[in-house]
């Protein structure tokens, strides 16, 4: 499955959640929110939700800013 | 609590908000926020990049007892664009507030009042306490609150620039009219800035460039919040009316003139 992963082309193995493509970037689900083709995915659904050959992926975290 | 600030359902003890930019550190940061005394502070959101460790903000920030994070929409151009980052800033600060901002100039970083509007609207709707980062104009900021906004931030000169209280004139108006509180945000320099706001009445004062770039952040970080908290009780108090002949503060006793006597 060829996915967008922040912009960036990104190929996964088979079948992902959402979930299954955080553990494989090691990104922290607490601490991570995600966009899916621009819309925002609850974290309670990233067990649930499956990804699409061609998904926009976008995975953000806090940082410091003003 | 007495004098407390009011934002939308919530109550803060504290008048001066802070921003966690541009420190040399973490650490600075933190050591900073705690001296303000700040029960809210602002962040941002950025990607994460796998293989780059993740800024370590959050759980320092969580640490400290009593403050709410405010993620920011920095980086929005346009209204969707802020509408999704203030979603995703939810879901990661559990936060009911959001700073918006929405500046698509990166040389002066004025925030755009239409787009910012725009927002504001769809995220009042969706039940955010809306703080919404806007140019010292005072009609728009009447319709920011007509529309559900917990409170408005005029800005007092661009974002970082330290150029103090350009917009004067506008912010007491402002203030003048407003019925939800007036942060001022941005341009800030020195803390007698942010006691002359509090002092025409401002509610809050947003800083972040002039603490995290003082040479002495933690320090600088204190005086602003002693400056907050005098202007505020100078406000309170009622400045004294002004007048352009002078008020004597001693008797004026004819007594010194001693050579007429006798």
């Amino acid at each position: 499955m060829d996915l967008v992963v922040n912009g960036e082309s990104y190929r996964y193995n088979g079948q992902a959640t959402i979930a299954d493509l955080l553990r494989e970037c090691q990104a922290e689900a607490g601490r991570t929110a995600v966009m899916v083709n621009g819309d925002v995915v609850r974290k309670s659904s990233f067990d649930s939700v499956s990804l699409s050959d061609g998904d926009r992926v976008e995975l953000i975290v806090i940082a410091a800013g003003g | 609590m007495t004098d407390g600030l009011k934002l939308g359902d919530r109550i803060f003890s504290s008048r001066l908000l802070l921003g966690t930019g541009k420190f040399s550190s973490t650490d600075a940061m933190i050591r900073a926020v705690r001296a303000s005394g700040a029960e809210l502070v602002t962040v941002a959101l950025r990607r994460f990049h796998p293989g780059r460790p993740v800024d370590d903000v959050l759980a320092p920030l969580a640490a400290i007892e009593g403050l709410t994070l405010v993620p920011n929409t920095s980086g929005a151009r346009d209204a969707g664009e802020a509408v999704r980052a203030a979603r995703l800033g939810r879901e990661l600060c559990g936060s009911p507030f959001v700073k918006l901002e929405i500046h698509p100039n990166p040389h002066h970083l004025l925030p755009d009042p239409i787009e910012t509007f725009e927002a504001a609207k769809i995220l009042v709707g969706e039940g955010f306490l809306v703080l919404p980062y806007m140019p010292a104009d005072p009609v728009l900021a009447r319709r920011l609150e007509e529309i559900g906004c917990a409170a408005v931030m005029p800005l007092g000169a661009a974002i970082g620039s330290g150029q103090g209280l350009t917009t004067m004139s506008m912010l007491k108006l402002i203030i003048r009219d407003a019925s939800v509180p007036v942060i001022v945000d941005a341009g800030l320099r020195s803390p007698s800035e942010a006691a002359l706001t509090m002092e025409i009445g401002g509610d809050a004062v947003l800083v972040n460039s002039a603490i995290a770039a003082a040479e002495n952040p933690e320090l600088m970080a204190s005086a602003f919040a002693a400056a907050v908290r005098a202007g505020r009780d100078a406000w309170k108090a009622g400045l004294m009316p002004q007048s352009d002949a002078a008020a004597a503060t001693s008797p004026l006793t004819a007594f010194l003139a001693g050579g007429e006597a006798g």
